[in-house]
């Protein structure tokens, strides 16, 4: 992919604001369409756009094998943990008016947790979908 | 206005699965498919504004982007047959298709 200039030079303008828009669908989606699993989606394609353009090694050296295994399994534990975290403040699973003294401030602080979760999972996720296409040498 | 923009759209849209279907080579498929994701983004933009709720419009940013994103892998794959190459053998493998 050397030799395609105007592919590389697209990909290192855009892969920043991609990875900047998915921050923004992650943590605006109590307020507009969005969400974990959509911030995720863009994040991961982010990394892929990065690992197509410039190898794979390369994106391995950004997000190693071993931190995706490890990321898409504690955004679960995060999810799984904010409703045990509200289970033991005194309400039902994953209840999170209990979280804080203020109720509305609990729902908010629980929500963004648990689309942290989703948003970290799913992303991991995907980068690892894409490490398991790549490594199917034809 | 809106309406008859969403229609054209709609037509054209037909046309590019027409041509995605019925493509003698891969490369018009891909261009097809590209084309598609286009309009697509248009139809959800006009969409946006012909309900009058434009904060939609985050959607359409984030079709375009995965299109983008999966038009460059499809095309990579089709030059190189391999995704995660970082030279790709400066494509001397003319595949036959």
């Amino acid at each position: 992919m050397e030799h395609h200039l105007v592919l590389r030079v697209a990909a290192k303008l855009l892969i920043p604001p991609i990875l900047l828009f998915a921050l923004y669908v992650q943590f605006h989606g109590d307020f507009g369409p969005g969400g974990g699993f959509q911030a995720g989606v863009i994040f991961g394609a982010g990394c892929i756009l990065y690992g197509v353009v410039f190898g794979v090694d390369n994106l391995q050296r950004v997000v190693p094998a071993g931190v995706v295994r490890v990321l898409s399994a504690a955004g679960v534990l995060l999810y799984a943990g904010v409703g045990v975290w509200s289970l033991l403040s005194g309400g039902n699973y994953l209840d999170y008016g209990v979280l804080a003294a203020d109720r509305v401030h609990g729902q908010h602080l629980g929500i963004m947790l648990v689309e942290l979760g989703v948003g970290t999972t799913v992303s991991a996720v995907m980068i690892g979908l894409f490490y398991g296409f790549t490594s199917l040498r034809p | 206005m809106l309406a008859a923009a969403m229609l054209a759209l709609l037509v054209a849209m037909v046309l590019a699965l027409v041509r995605a279907l019925s493509g003698p080579t891969v490369y018009d498929r891909i261009l097809a498919v590209n084309t598609f994701g286009t309009k697509t983004v248009l139809v959800i933009a006009v969409y946006n504004f012909l309900s009058g709720r434009p904060d939609f419009l985050d959607i359409a940013l984030v079709y375009t982007l995965i299109n983008f994103v999966g038009t460059v892998a499809v095309l990579k794959f089709f030059e190189y047959r391999d995704l995660g190459a970082a030279s790709g053998s400066n494509g001397a493998e003319e595949t036959s298709r």
